[in-house]
């Protein structure tokens, strides 16, 4: 991409920038400081420097939990939303159909729709339907929200290539499954790894619809939740949030960094 | 999963040898062999949202005695709603906060996305993990930082008090509505750079030689070519900030004080303390229909503009 | 990604690796997950009780003796209030035992979820003190269904410091006091702050639900709102608050003041002229409880010594457990605001008294729109 005389550096917009990045990060980065806090009081001044949150965190069995339970429903959420985003995404690319566009905003409707909406309309489904509340209700409420976000990032990867390659695997008379499966699927894949994690990005922080549909066992978030009321458990939950904070640093570094390896040239995009 | 590839195996055509009147069916017939790839995620989008809201709808027809629902159908619930001013102040509350909220969204993030689209020439992916990052973090802690930041003894009131610049902390800051808006601008930025960045980096570089070449000078070129050709971008960012927030109510609940909370709490309580749910499904109505008009308005007017100016 | 240069990986045969490189991410997701889909802790989670419970007591404390017997703590989830809880239940969320208070049980019998108590089963039934279940609605047929746990206060918790008495009395006065406008907290649940707002009003509990009394403690609960700072159950908001000096008094239960006392802030959990507001709270059994056995067990540790010792000592809540009081010292008990024979306590106390679902449902909808301005 040939930058020319239209794009001098701007010295008033490189300090915007930096602000900007300081905005989104401060209130972010006292998340880790506070854990490394010895006060149960979340204020300035700081106290002692102390890793016992973090020790605290290792023995808080129920907030374990919700993180394996947090993870189960991201897992399932994110595997089941991106095969749905797939097929759809497959249909409205390849075939013409009458009542595309409506079938597609349909689809989409999740996007418009406040997350309370979904929350209470089914639990009431669910109630009147007498289905006890479980992670598997939260999870297809979460597979609800997804499914479009799925479709989204898969369409463009549909659109994108080309489907005479399909056509020509058939006439070499493979199946359809293994057309897809050796054909359209590797093409996809880096479309099928954002939606993934999109999906489960998406699952494992939302709230608003897990705290209606979820039973017994909270996911993470409702149990932060039911901890924020508590000045003695809540540095263990920040604990745990820088934790994940750091992984996800890693995971999404660890991602760019693969794309990039052995890639003759660089584009933007993707996940 | 076995049960889709099943139906993915018997149900497209193997190939244009393999007979059955069902797969030339199926070949002659293009829409149905799309519709029936799109069968799985279409019957379980009717079960997750037609299903649900016809459901939502019944039940805010019906009344609460007690623990039991009245089934009879009534408007009562809907009267309600438009004759108590609670409501109506709430849902306006509601309108007024995510629409403050999007608009100071987009106002702050359009020109970092600017930024990135043209002045950025090398790792722009970097840039823009960069910002998505802070995002990986949890909602709620991310709300809860800005407790601290706005807080009566917080960040920003004992930097102000530290530097001599006030006696007393500044009230305003937590516990109402401004606090809110701050903390959802905060938390929805990145919803809002990268469609305004991609609408950005999708406008062809020519079209700003041309106008350059022409004579325009930066800010005109801006005003004429730039801002117009993404106003997409922008439209989609709007709404995709303004819808979600409206339904909030842990935002509110946390930093809103009493004048700062929305509909969205007054909902959620008719299904939890409260315990009348019909007139919280009617509150939920309510709520969808306010924002979809909103949205459309919205929509309708922006693409005016954009008609106008390009 | 670039589509083309991915099309040549398919033509020229490169792509398993490539494909497999890309999938190392998968791996690398699969991995952080494993461990947690295969925990023991999941398979264990079916096998154990679980204790439905206001936050803050889903703690392992509780649990001293069920511990011992089955190596791990029941299952635990937490409400932030009973008519919440209750609702939970009544749309399908399945427990074994949980935690009304004693105005919440005869509804909660009403709902017919809930089973009255063998107290055959509870070895340290005999410790109970008998007043607190023989409070109203408790009994029926002369079953307990509720098996009392803890008991304590809901009053105002103000800072000696900054709260100016001018040598008055203390009293629910202090929370509608306009030299504090804006540093006053209230309770958000009308279950607590209704009430006491009923008490200031000087309506009787009897006359809670009648028409002239439901208005007297609603009109002076909009009374107080402007000079409210915020409205919350979080305590961790109010005690914040209260140690920061941004609010110098606000209606609190036992535990807020005395873990700012120990915290060294100067707070005092005052004893209104008017009389503060007094709960007995405690363990109901579901009638089709899932590990009916292991319900009995966990009732009966709460109702331990030793989980009575964890209760009054580190968060000043009365327990139910007459010898659990032993434990302490008078001068304890004393800066606890507690006393060794609780019935006298009692005694003073406004107790709640049951009400009907429909009154809930109109307090609720009623202080919902007088905390948000109407």
């Amino acid at each position: 991409m040939s930058m020319s005389y239209i794009n001098r550096p701007n010295r008033p917009l490189h300090v915007y920038a930096l602000l900007y990045l300081a905005f989104l990060y401060v209130p972010v980065l006292f998340l880790p400081l506070f854990s490394f806090n010895d006060s149960i009081f979340i204020a300035f001044p700081l106290k002692e420097f102390t890793f016992k949150w973090y020790e605290v965190m290792f023995n808080n069995e129920p907030m374990l939990a919700a993180l394996a339970n947090s993870v189960k429903v991201g897992v399932v959420t994110s595997i089941v939303a991106t095969f749905l985003g797939i097929f759809a995404a497959k249909a409205v690319t390849r075939y013409r159909m009458p009542g595309r566009g409506p079938v597609v905003a349909f689809i989409m409707l999740p996007l418009v729709i406040p997350g309370i909406i979904f929350g209470v309309s089914l639990l009431i489904l669910l109630s009147e339907l007498g289905v006890r509340l479980s992670l598997y209700t939260v999870t297809l409420g979460h597979i609800i929200v997804c499914v479009p976000f799925a479709m989204v990032t898969m369409i463009p990867r549909f659109e994108g290539f080309d489907a005479s390659i399909e056509e020509a695997s058939s006439d070499l008379g493979e199946n359809m499954w293994w057309t897809f499966w050796r054909v359209t699927f590797p093409v996809v894949f880096p479309g099928i790894i954002a939606s993934f994690l999109l999906c489960f990005t998406i699952s494992f922080d939302e709230f608003i619809i897990a705290f209606f549909l979820s039973g017994t066992e909270p996911t993470l978030p409702i149990y932060m939740w039911s901890q924020l009321r508590f000045p003695d458990k809540l540095p263990g939950v920040l604990a745990l949030g820088s934790i994940i904070l750091m992984v996800s640093f890693v995971v999404v570094f660890a991602a760019h960094w693969i794309r990039n390896r052995g890639m003759p040239y660089k584009r933007v995009g993707g996940v | 999963m076995t049960d889709n590839t099943a139906t993915l195996r018997s149900t497209l055509p193997r190939s244009t040898k393999s007979g059955g009147w069902l797969s030339s069916l199926l070949m002659r017939f293009e829409a149905l062999r799309g519709y029936l790839l799109l069968s799985p995620t279409l019957l379980i989008m009717i079960i997750g949202i037609c299903v649900p809201l016809f459901i939502l709808v019944g039940m805010s027809l019906w009344t609460q005695h007690g623990f039991e629902f009245d089934k009879s159908l009534t408007l009562a619930n809907y009267f309600n709603v438009a004759e108590q001013p609670i409501y109506k102040a709430l849902l306006a509350r509601s309108i007024l906060i995510s629409g403050g909220c999007a608009l100071a969204t987009v106002i702050l993030s359009y020109p970092m996305a600017y930024f990135v689209a043209f002045h950025v020439h090398r790792h722009k992916m970097v840039w823009i993990i960069l910002m998505t990052l802070p995002f990986w973090t949890s909602y709620l802690l991310r709300v809860f930082s800005w407790k601290i930041i706005l807080g009566y003894n917080g960040v920003i009131n004992s930097g102000l008090i530290g530097m001599g610049l006030i006696d007393q902390p500044l009230e305003f800051l937590l516990y109402s509505p401004l606090a809110v808006v701050i903390t959802l601008t905060h938390a929805w930025s990145a919803f809002a750079i990268l469609p305004i960045y991609v609408s950005l980096e999708k406008i062809d570089r020519s079209l700003l030689e041309a106008a350059t070449d022409l004579g325009d000078g930066p800010v005109r070129r801006f005003f004429r070519i730039t801002f117009p050709m993404s106003l997409p971008g922008v439209i989609a960012a709007a709404l995709i900030i303004f819808i979600p927030t409206v339904g909030d109510y842990i935002t509110p609940t946390l930093l809103g004080g009493p004048d700062g909370i929305m509909l969205a709490n007054l909902i959620s309580a008719q299904f939890g303390k409260v315990n009348d749910w019909p007139m919280g499904a009617a509150l939920a109505i309510a709520l969808m229909v306010t924002v979809a008009l909103f949205s459309v308005v919205f929509v309708i007017i922006s693409r005016k503009v954009t008609e106008r100016i390009t | 990604m670039d589509v083309v240069d991915q099309l040549h990986a398919v033509k020229s045969g490169k792509l398993s690796r490539r494909a497999f490189s890309k999938s190392l991410l998968g791996v690398g997701v699969g991995i952080v997950a494993m461990p947690y889909m295969s925990r023991p802790a999941g398979a264990a989670a079916a096998d154990q009780a679980t204790y439905f419970t206001w936050g803050g007591y889903d703690d392992p404390a509780l649990f001293g003796e069920y511990i011992k017997k089955y190596g791990e703590a029941p299952n635990l989830a937490t409400f932030g209030g009973s008519e919440e809880a209750l609702t939970k239940m009544r749309s399908g969320f399945m427990v074994d035992v949980s935690h009304p208070c004693n105005a919440d049980v005869p509804r909660w019998i009403a709902s017919g979820l809930f089973q009255p108590l063998d107290t055959d089963k509870l070895s340290n039934w005999g410790d109970v003190i008998p007043e607190l279940y023989q409070l109203d609605g408790i009994m029926v047929n002369g079953q307990p269904y509720m098996a009392p746990f803890d008991w304590g206060q809901t009053s105002v918790t103000y800072r000696t410091d900054l709260f100016d008495l001018e040598g008055k009395e203390e009293s629910w006065g202090m929370l509608w006091d306009e030299r504090y406008k804006g540093r006053l907290a209230v309770l958000a649940s009308a279950g607590d702050a209704w009430w006491c707002g009923a008490i200031y009003a000087g309506v009787d509990f009897k006359d809670i639900s009648s028409k002239v009394g439901f208005e007297k403690t609603a009109e002076l609960m909009r009374k107080q709102r402007p000079l409210i700072r915020t409205y919350t159950d979080d305590e961790t908001t109010l005690e914040q608050a209260l140690a920061s000096g941004e609010i110098v008094a606000a209606m609190t239960w036992n535990s807020s003041a005395v873990k700012l006392k120990t915290a060294g802030v100067k707070v005092k959990f005052a004893n209104p002229k008017e009389g503060a507001l007094t709960w007995v709270c405690g363990a109901m059994i579901r009638k089709d409880a899932p590990q009916m056995d292991k319900a009995y067990d966990i009732v009966n540790s709460m109702l331990s010594v030793e989980t009575g010792k964890w209760l009054i000592g580190e968060n000043g809540y009365g327990h139910s457990n007459v010898k659990s009081f032993a434990q302490f010292t008078d001068k304890q008990l004393d800066e606890l605001g507690l006393n060794r024979n609780p019935a006298e306590v009692l005694s003073t106390g406004k107790f709640m008294s049951p009400q009907s679902q429909e009154f809930e449902t109109s307090m609720n909808q009623e202080f919902e729109k007088i905390k948000a301005g109407f």
